[in-house]
């Protein structure tokens, strides 16, 4: 046996692997890994004190911000909240946008996770697929609001503009190839004997860990854990629609991924559904051009694509939120990593960072 | 969210706690507790199969400038309710129990709020910063915070009160 010796690698935070600003201390015996501490805050803007000094109007693009490959969903979390707070009563049809939004969101964030994944076990061929067909939704974005990324297109209160019939030929157009994309990915990638053996049976998290570390999303469901907030709290339009939530069970890197695919094949059939009923009627709900919500606090969750997305905001009946608090879910999800890599190659941690899908302008907010 | 935790059950926690309290005006009203009290409610809501609050779903503080108000969001995934515990620190030297005793996921949580808010938690695993900088004297999220200046000095970044524009 070789004499070895325990020491400390720096990850991050310029590595390609980490997904942004991340930065890992890894401990090392040899090529095992004995801990991994994440280290962040690289990315740290303050964003809860910025939104003190605003409008409660002007808040809704710093969410663009957080979880910046998921904006609508970001949106849609802190809008529901202010909603919340001011009671005001958002139309049928701003609702039926903001889900169709929201799960095509959920689709291209989910692009790329598997762009990136692939990218970082050596196929770059995976990402130049995934980004493709990202695109495509990006394009959608660039049609109803104008931007791709940073979409702030839902508003308090409803939408920022009527979708118009172009946005919505589109979306269905983009929903009749996601089966035919799916296959393409699934002969590609999921097929692949070397793409299966780094990811099955490794950097497992079993039910009661994900339970422990109080992560969310589809890290969770992977684990086996049926906890969707859109099935559970039905909020929004959500509850008008007929989805699954697909499980894993191991919790390894393998079911990660595949749930992820599965998601996208459920966020089509919601979408299809959103646009077969959509309703007409106004898309956005009278506000008054100041808001002053009434005094007290209010906390809403929605189901981001990386878990649950929570904005706890107390008001004190000015015009300005008093404290703004978000709940996120890679922030929290980053527990479990430490635990992921334990006992793991160091190949495989890069495998483990891509499968937890942490985004930092979220964790570090 | 499911539904609020029923005001008959609160009735109950009032009666076990003495320091617990709650505004029935509201329609979901906010459970208050002392912060001496706070470890063993929060036992009694999990572990209570009646109650099984399994998942903490938030946890942050408010600066209200007189105290300081820790906000427990806890949510049940048996019965589908959830609740809000609250608890008014001393704004001086704000100290409360570490929830990791029960929910060992609340940890970056509580580091984050010890970090911007300046809330100590005790027995706490590991009580650092996690977003400003370790060697950063400040909790920005307190409402009187003024930010401090940085400057390189021997090499090394370090953050100074801002001199007085006079």
């Amino acid at each position: 046996m070789a004499q070895t010796e325990k020491y400390v690698l720096n990850m991050g935070p310029q590595h390609p692997s980490t997904h942004g600003v991340l930065q890992v201390q890894v401990e090392l015996d040899g090529e095992n890994i004995v801990g991994a501490k994440p280290v962040m805050g690289y990315l740290h803007r303050g964003i809860e004190k910025l939104m003190e000094s605003r409008t409660y109007v002007q808040c809704v693009p710093f969410t663009d911000r957080l979880d910046y490959v998921s904006a609508m969903n970001n949106n849609l979390g802190f809008c529901m909240a202010v909603e919340k707070l001011a009671g005001i009563e958002v139309p049928e049809r701003a609702e039926y946008i903001r889900v169709i939004c929201a799960e095509l969101n959920r689709i291209a964030s989910h692009h790329v996770f598997i762009g990136s994944l692939t990218n970082d076990l050596g196929s770059a061929t995976g990402m130049i697929y995934a980004f493709r067909d990202r695109e495509k939704i990006l394009d959608l974005f660039n049609i109803i609001c104008g931007a791709r990324m940073t979409a702030h297109y839902i508003r308090i209160g409803g939408v920022a503009a009527d979708a118009q019939d172009e946005f919505l030929r589109d979306t269905q157009k983009f929903i009749d190839y996601v089966p035919e994309m799916l296959d393409e990915y699934n002969k590609l990638f999921s097929g692949n004997e070397i793409f299966q053996a780094r990811m099955k049976k490794t950097s497992i998290i079993t039910k009661e860990m994900a339970l422990k570390f109080g992560m969310s999303g589809p890290n969770i469901r992977a684990s086996g854990v049926d906890y969707d907030i859109r099935k559970i709290d039905k909020y929004g339009a959500y509850g008008k629609f007929d989805f699954d939530v697909p499980l894993g069970k191991r919790g390894d890197n393998w079911d990660r991924y595949m749930i992820r695919m599965k998601e996208i094949a459920e966020s089509a059939k919601i979408i299809q559904q959103a646009l077969d009923n959509m309703p007409e009627g106004p898309y956005m709900a009278k506000v008054p051009k100041v808001l002053r919500p009434p005094k007290g606090d209010a906390y809403h969750r929605v189901e981001n694509t990386r878990g649950e997305l929570g904005f706890y905001i107390v008001s004190d009946g000015s015009t300005k939120p008093y404290r703004v608090h978000i709940r996120r879910p890679s922030f929290v999800n980053l527990q479990a990593l430490d635990t992921m890599c334990k006992g793991m190659l160091l190949a495989d941690a890069v495998t483990a960072f891509a499968t937890i899908d942490p985004l930092m302008g979220e964790v570090d907010c | 969210m499911g539904t609020y935790f029923e005001l008959d059950k609160l009735d109950l926690l009032k009666a076990q706690f003495d320091t617990a309290e709650y505004d029935a005006e509201q329609a979901e009203p906010a459970l208050y507790i002392g912060k001496e009290q706070l470890l063993d409610l929060m036992r009694v809501l999990r572990e209570t199969p009646t109650y099984s609050f399994d998942r903490m779903g938030m946890l942050t503080a408010v600066d209200y400038k007189d105290y300081i108000e820790m906000v427990y969001s806890l949510y049940s995934r048996r019965y589908d309710k959830w609740v809000t515990v609250k608890v008014k620190l001393d704004r001086d030297n704000p100290e409360v129990e570490s929830m990791t005793q029960i929910w060992e996921g609340t940890n970056f949580e509580e580091r984050e709020t010890y970090d911007l808010m300046g809330v100590k938690f005790l027995h706490h695993p590991d009580l650092r910063r996690i977003l400003m900088p370790d060697n950063y004297e400040a909790h920005p999220l307190r409402k009187d915070f003024v930010p401090l200046e940085p400057r390189i000095e021997g090499g090394v970044l370090t953050w100074h009160k801002q001199r007085s524009m006079s």
